[in-house]
């Protein structure tokens, strides 16, 4: 057993055990690491948005390249401190309705981009029984999300097809996914037992 | 006149509509505004997260002031968030960027958080193995359903599978390509349609609770 | 004792073979300087120049074809405007059959919508030096006359192609498709926009869970809780977030109407200012706006699973009674869904994210599964305009299924017994899509 004498791997193996102490129950231990990811996360958040935007996106910009169209964003984002004074704090709405409103017309030409390219998928490569349920259950997960009539009679029966699919493939993605989050805890055992003990190799 | 919507209404039309149009023309300026609104969207944000820094950090001196529950960790939050301030901007002064890998930032990050990151994540073994167990005490068909297909995806994954039958994996990709997909698409269709609706009602003002 | 031997042997001929490769790799291919005279050939025209269709301008297509031969060889293209030159690929293989001369990032007006360029393409077995480079874009040669020599390799030039112009275009007809449904479809949105608003009756089918919702927030009420109401890690620019912040809205009033408290962690600032927005004007609409606290809507992180730690810890000693999940989701979502399932809270999730929607399905007592969620906000309010974009959407999917009805019908004809009419309409709706 070699135990780490290297105080950083003695801190992050600290640290891991105390956010597993969560899963006996709340304690001191996983309310210090909660809280310190927490403030240290948004620490390190602060620095990359200062180094990858506002020097890149906007002192780089407007001091080196004299490119000025930066200056439009740059009243947006102090428009929104706006909020700090009550009086004022309505002018905030501007900049927010521009990010939405460019962030919802940029999503329309990608949905429907993504709407061609399901249709395309379904149609039948070849003529097997693999393309014919899957047909039929595309038709059967859409007739599912049928909103505006009531699911009953033969639009409830072919609804309740739709479920079914719906199912199936809700569980196949979770035994898919299962493996992969089991790795991840076995990641953390290695390091414990390996890096910070020395009982592994 | 300020006061009101209608001016914020009117600009999510007009960008919303420019947005819109740009997809259709390469022509510059329109061929870049998809990339220039990307980078305008970050310059933005980062000024809301002052706000929400001040918003995060006024909470806990409050409670730290106040002595109300757990204030002694929020004293560690805000010791955190300085240390690692204080580590960025020395980490530039010392290697002219704080993301270098002598920098104590670079530390921070790889002792710290990392693995703190990480812990969380692993942490949904745990939570998927108690999620499963309950699962398995099935209610209804749709939820017996779901557990069944699991079950036989989750076995046609790992060796074990092989050895219950060969047909099992195969069995668990016919899975995957077919009943999955179809449903996968069904619902994708559906998210795409729901999408536009929203954005249609968003642009055209019907929908303006983000505003208020 | 033989088997050891053996695999000896074995290792011993792996590791020369392997030093044996190493030192040829070690050392440069140089051609022997005796063997080769100082020469040049000339290929003629090889090059084909065009603008790059369908952009934003600045972009050249140079293409060429060459004998199979020289398909190992490197090929260096040289640009010329006016009198300058621009050494614009080098050290690649011929084979690649193309390159594009274009504007980036770095260097936004390397190729000048307009202006006339001249290529030129310069062939050699090995890589060209860069002395050899240099030379090539001084002023003063005229590649069309000049040898190039340096006793290293034969150079093959081709003739100076060109004049091309970089144009920008005004409309790119790939997207033709998307146009001509995006004004039919937005025909549909409009016309049943209008049904509804001549008072047509439209109607909303019951989506399970949200009748729940009423219940869940009297019951937090009865038993002193809060709610919680979480839009998961998603921005404001993202759809599901939207959908999220206008439930939160009718949930809000629904809150106020109760007199409880309703916390909202949130993921993005943006977000957290928006949402403080929506919660204030609902409050103030069921006519209770001194209950409404800015402090109840609140930052944590904008790191994943620094988010999912605050929250889960918030979830735990707040214990609301109820707690929604409505946003956009990812890897935390389970340690949320477990966690408010731990703390006995009736929990109503919904996301777009089909990865997730298993994991809420098995945590939560109510999941409204993707497009649900975006129905969501409308079943809540039904509002007539609303209600008509709800049921324009129900046309679309009927129209999508006629398309893979048809598509399918099609492909028996043509696929399936072969009738070659048949077969050449399916592939046309194929290349539509």
């Amino acid at each position: 057993m070699a135990i780490s004498t290297n105080i950083w791997i003695w801190i992050a193996a600290l640290l891991t055990l105390a956010i597993y102490s969560f899963l006996y129950k709340d304690n001191p231990f996983y309310k210090f690491a909660e809280y310190l990811l927490v403030g240290i996360s948004i620490g390190y958040g602060v620095s990359i948005y200062w180094h990858n935007t506002i020097i890149t996106k906007v002192y780089n910009p407007l001091v080196h390249e004299k490119d000025f169209l930066v200056i439009i964003p740059l009243i947006l984002g102090l428009l929104m401190f706006s909020r700090f004074f009550k009086s004022y704090s309505h002018l905030s709405r501007m900049p927010i309705a521009f990010i939405v409103g460019a962030g919802t017309g940029l999503s329309i030409p990608s949905s429907f981009e993504f709407l061609f390219k399901q249709v395309q998928g379904t149609m039948p490569a070849s003529l097997d029984v693999g393309n014919l349920i899957i047909i039929v259950g595309v038709i059967t997960t859409l007739v599912y999300f049928f909103f505006s009539m009531e699911h009953k009679g033969f639009v409830g029966k072919v609804s309740r097809i739709g479920i079914t699919f719906i199912m199936i493939a809700f569980g196949a993605a979770f035994g898919y996914t299962i493996m992969a989050r089991i790795s991840l805890l076995i990641g953390r055992i290695q390091f414990l037992l390996s890096d910070w003990l020395g009982i592994i190799k | 006149m300020l006061k009101g919507k209608n001016i914020p209404l009117a600009i999510t039309f007009i960008v919303g509509i420019i947005m819109i149009v740009s997809f259709f023309i390469p022509h510059r300026p329109f061929g870049d505004i998809e990339q220039i609104s990307l980078r305008w969207y970050s310059i933005i944000a980062g000024f809301t997260m002052v706000l929400g820094v001040d918003s995060l950090l006024g909470l806990h001196f409050r409670k730290i002031k106040r002595k109300e529950e757990n204030w002694i960790h929020s004293i560690f939050l805000i010791a955190g968030f300085v240390m690692v301030f204080i580590a960025g901007v020395w980490g530039t002064i010392q290697y002219g960027s704080a993301f270098d890998e002598r920098s104590f930032f670079t530390y921070i990050y790889n002792y710290f958080i990392v693995p703190l990151q990480a812990t969380m994540f692993s942490l949904l073994a745990f939570f998927v193995a108690s999620a499963s167990y309950r699962a398995f005490r099935a209610r209804n068909r749709d939820a017996a359903l779901l557990l069944i297909t699991a079950v036989i995806v989750m076995l046609g994954r790992v060796p074990i599978g092989e050895v219950i039958s060969p047909y099992l994996p195969k069995f668990t990709d016919w899975i995957m390509e077919v009943p999955q997909m179809a449903a996968k698409r069904g619902i994708g269709l559906g998210i795409a349609l729901g999408s536009l609706g929203v954005a249609i009602r968003i642009i055209l003002g019907i929908e303006r609770s983000y505003l208020s | 004792m033989k088997k050891n031997l053996v695999l000896l042997l074995i290792s011993l001929l792996f590791i020369m073979l392997n030093a044996f490769g190493q030192d040829r790799a070690a050392e440069p291919m140089l051609p022997d300087s005796n063997a080769i005279t100082s020469e040049t050939v000339y290929l003629g025209n090889i090059l084909i120049l065009s603008d790059i269709p369908n952009d934003g301008g600045g972009g050249i297509e140079i293409d060429w074809e060459l004998n199979d031969s020289l398909n190992n060889y490197y090929i260096t293209i040289v640009r010329r405007e006016g009198r300058t030159k621009k050494i614009v690929a080098s050290d690649l293989l011929a084979s690649s059959k193309q390159v594009r001369d274009v504007n980036s990032d770095e260097d936004m007006s390397n190729v000048k919508d307009g202006t006339e360029y001249f290529y030129t393409a310069i062939l050699s077995k090995y890589a060209v030096s860069q002395q050899i480079l240099d030379y090539l874009v001084c002023d003063s040669i005229d590649l069309n006359t000049r040898t190039i020599a340096d006793g290293y390799q034969v150079y093959l030039i081709s003739d100076e192609s060109g004049p091309v112009k970089a144009k920008a275009s005004w409309f790119n007809p790939e997207r033709l498709t998307v146009f001509v449904s995006a004004i039919i479809i937005s025909f549909i949105f409009l016309l049943y926009l209008q049904f509804a608003r001549n008072g047509k009756k439209l109607y909303i089918r019951k989506i399970n869970g949200l009748d729940a919702v009423e219940e869940a927030v009297g019951r937090s009420t009865e038993m002193g809780k809060p709610i919680m109401y979480i839009l998961g890690i998603g921005y404001v620019t993202d759809i599901p977030t939207i959908a999220g912040l206008t439930i939160l809205g009718r949930v809000a009033k629904k809150v106020a109407e109760y007199k409880t408290k309703i916390l909202v962690p949130s993921y993005d600032p943006v977000v957290m200012t928006t949402a403080q927005e929506v919660v204030k004007e609902a409050f103030t609409e069921a006519g209770r706006p001194d209950i409404y606290n800015k402090n109840d809507i609140m930052y944590i992180t904008q790191d994943q699973f620094g988010y999912a730690a605050g929250v889960d810890g918030m979830m735990i000693r707040e214990k609301p009674g109820a707690v929604f999940l409505q946003g956009l989701f990812f890897a935390e979502s389970l340690i949320l869904a477990e966690t408010g399932h731990s703390i006995g809270a009736i929990q109503i999730a919904g996301t777009t994210e089909t990865a997730q929607l298993p994991f809420f399905v098995a945590a939560c007592d109510y999941t409204l599964i993707g497009e649900e969620m975006m129905a969501a906000s409308v079943y809540l309010q039904k509002d007539p305009l609303m209600l008509g974009s709800i049921a324009a959407e129900d046309i679309m999917k009927v129209i999508i299924i006629i398309i893979i009805i048809i598509g399918f019908i099609l492909g028996i004809l043509g696929i399936g017994l072969h009738i070659e009419f048949f077969n050449k309409i399916f592939n046309l709706l194929i290349e539509i899509l």
